[in-house]
């Protein structure tokens, strides 16, 4: 009987099947009057972007923008202490950009963090970035997870290319915070 | 000699069973565990060898990625060490590379998923070098020398392996670099007019000990004209200075001298700190040579690029003069003034971690 061929991974034993899918936070009917909370991972633009974003959902569906805050280490998921501060102040997230190689993965990641800490989240991140943050999702036990894909590059983008990209993109947003998500 | 070489040396050529061996070897490819390029088949029995080696408790945690909820242990860098094609005896130096790497910001974070693609260097000293073969004189960039192909290819495993981080998936590199999983060498001590890296790092001298950083790209220097140390000087803080690989406020650098290089400075009173002191003031570029590539104002974030920049004000590259931001190592052979200028992806620890080899601790 020849010597097993051993297994480099350290998954030889975990189950095939991602992990059974996670429930996410109850979407709102709307938003009017709601908290919303933006969080930006230091990706250039990222901070304009989410804050045209908030100031459209203010105008056009009645939001008030109660957390602006930045994620210091776009590399890693947010820390527990910020994901907690936004429970505290805040109805729904809305974070990004995902546009580099540990930021897109980490910002999906954050996303399924705060609809486990309850509160639905709406992703932005770059189209160049779509697998990576679907592996993420996966590892995470959301496989499928929603999130707002937009045209890659986003940094090289001007002040106002930033604000037409806000307004492109609002109609998505709402409906990641808005629509039913699957049971 | 380990019993791994003495096992297979003693088998003839109708012994050994080529069909079985490519069996194995593509079972290992439809695995999805290569690199692209063949892996060794583990076994129990190798790998225990592995262990016996490095006298470290296999189930150890030497690295964990908690975005991914995943982490390498001993047994498991054994694993991908045996595969990567390392002689048992190699794998103390697997492991010190790797805790060497570990002690960079960006190795814990979301270095190894980056467009950057970046490329561990790795640098040896001390005795080891010549106990297991390690080429530290011509080529040392590579390729010819089974420890410096395969330590670094081990640490390219563990990461794809153990970490899970696959290109096109996790791992986003847009091109990568050149020389990704393949960059380990040993310092050239004998030719060096220096101190050993790992010396000059704290280390007692003599230690057998690992330096890594994370490279962001490699250029060469290739002057062999000139007596002048200072404009020996001048080419090296030229090609350090340049803007493309430029991207934060600051950024550092480091420099595989060849011997010629080395001994030249040494012989006009350059030490490594006066190498650093010269290189840390010159290397850069005037704001206006940066405006031309939109690289000459740093965000908040620190991140460079397009500003209202004019004029002549020089903008120095490196952070400042300390080992961490210009790592000096030697290595090559003593034909030629070609150096190295290599990029840091982050910055350097500054640190080295001796090889602890079982009953050497």
């Amino acid at each position: 009987m020849p010597n097993a061929i051993l297994d480099p991974t350290g998954r030889a034993d975990v189950a095939e099947a991602p992990r059974a899918g996670l429930t996410l936070a109850a979407r709102r009917r709307d938003l009017s009057g709601i908290r919303v909370g933006l969080m930006d991972n230091t990706k250039h633009n990222a901070a304009l972007l989410l804050a045209e974003i908030g100031k459209l959902l203010a105008t056009e569906h009645g939001v008030t923008v109660t957390v602006e805050a930045t994620k210091a280490n776009f590399a890693a998921p947010a820390p527990e202490d910020l994901v907690q501060r936004y429970r505290d102040e805040c109805d729904v997230v809305i974070t990004g950009v995902g546009d580099c190689g540990s930021c897109s993965a980490s910002a999906v990641a954050d996303g399924i963090g705060f609809e486990q800490a309850g509160l639905p989240a709406a992703v932005i991140c770059s189209d160049a970035f779509v697998v990576t943050a679907d592996a993420m999702a996966e590892l995470r036990g959301a496989p499928g997870y929603r999130y707002i894909r937009t045209a890659h590059p986003v940094a090289v983008l001007t002040t106002d290319q930033v604000r037409e990209r806000a307004k492109h993109l609002l109609p998505e947003v709402v409906a990641a915070l808005t629509e039913p998500v699957a049971p | 000699m380990t019993p791994v070489q003495s096992e297979s040396t003693a088998l003839t050529e109708t012994e050994l069973d080529p069909d079985a061996a490519q069996a194995a070897i593509e079972y290992c490819y439809a695995r999805g565990w290569s690199d692209g390029m063949p892996l060794v088949p583990a076994t129990r029995p190798l790998v225990d060898q592995f262990l016996a080696a490095a006298g470290r408790s296999p189930d150890e945690i030497i690295g964990r990625l908690p975005q991914l909820d995943r982490s390498v242990t001993v047994e498991l860098a054994a694993v991908n060490a045996a595969m990567a094609g390392c002689l048992p005896d190699y794998f103390p130096v697997v492991l010190a590379a790797w805790d060497a790497l570990m002690l960079e910001r960006s190795t814990t974070g979301g270095g190894w998923q980056s467009t950057s693609g970046p490329a561990p260097l790795i640098v040896v000293n001390g005795p080891v070098r010549a106990q297991l073969g390690l080429n530290s004189a011509g080529g040392a960039f590579g390729p010819g020398f089974r420890p410096n192909a395969t330590i670094p290819r081990a640490v390219g495993l563990m990461v794809r392996n153990a970490y899970g981080i696959h290109p096109h998936e996790l791992e986003q590199a847009t091109q990568g670099l050149p020389g990704r999983w393949s960059i380990c060498m040993g310092e050239n001590e004998e030719e060096s007019p220096w101190p050993a890296l790992a010396t000059e790092a704290g280390l007692p001298a003599g230690t057998s000990a690992v330096s890594a950083t994370l490279l962001r790209t490699c250029e060469f220097v290739d002057n062999r004209h000139t007596g002048s140390a200072e404009q020996l000087l001048a080419d090296f803080a030229d090609t350090i200075g340049r803007s493309g690989a430029w991207i934060f406020r600051h950024a550092s650098a480091g420099i595989v001298f060849c011997p010629e290089h080395a001994q030249l400075l040494a012989g006009a009173g350059f030490d490594r700190a006066a190498v650093r002191a010269f290189l840390a003031e010159r290397s850069g570029r005037s704001t206006a040579e940066l405006a031309s590539v939109g690289k000459d104002h740093c965000d908040d974030n620190g991140v460079r690029g397009p500003g209202p920049g004019s004029g002549d004000d020089f903008q120095r590259m490196l952070p400042g003069s300390e080992a961490q931001h210009l790592l000096i190592a030697v290595a090559g052979a003593r034909n030629a003034g070609i150096s190295m200028v290599v990029r840091l992806f982050g910055g350097w620890s500054g640190s080295a971690v001796p090889v602890q080899r079982q009953g050497e601790l």
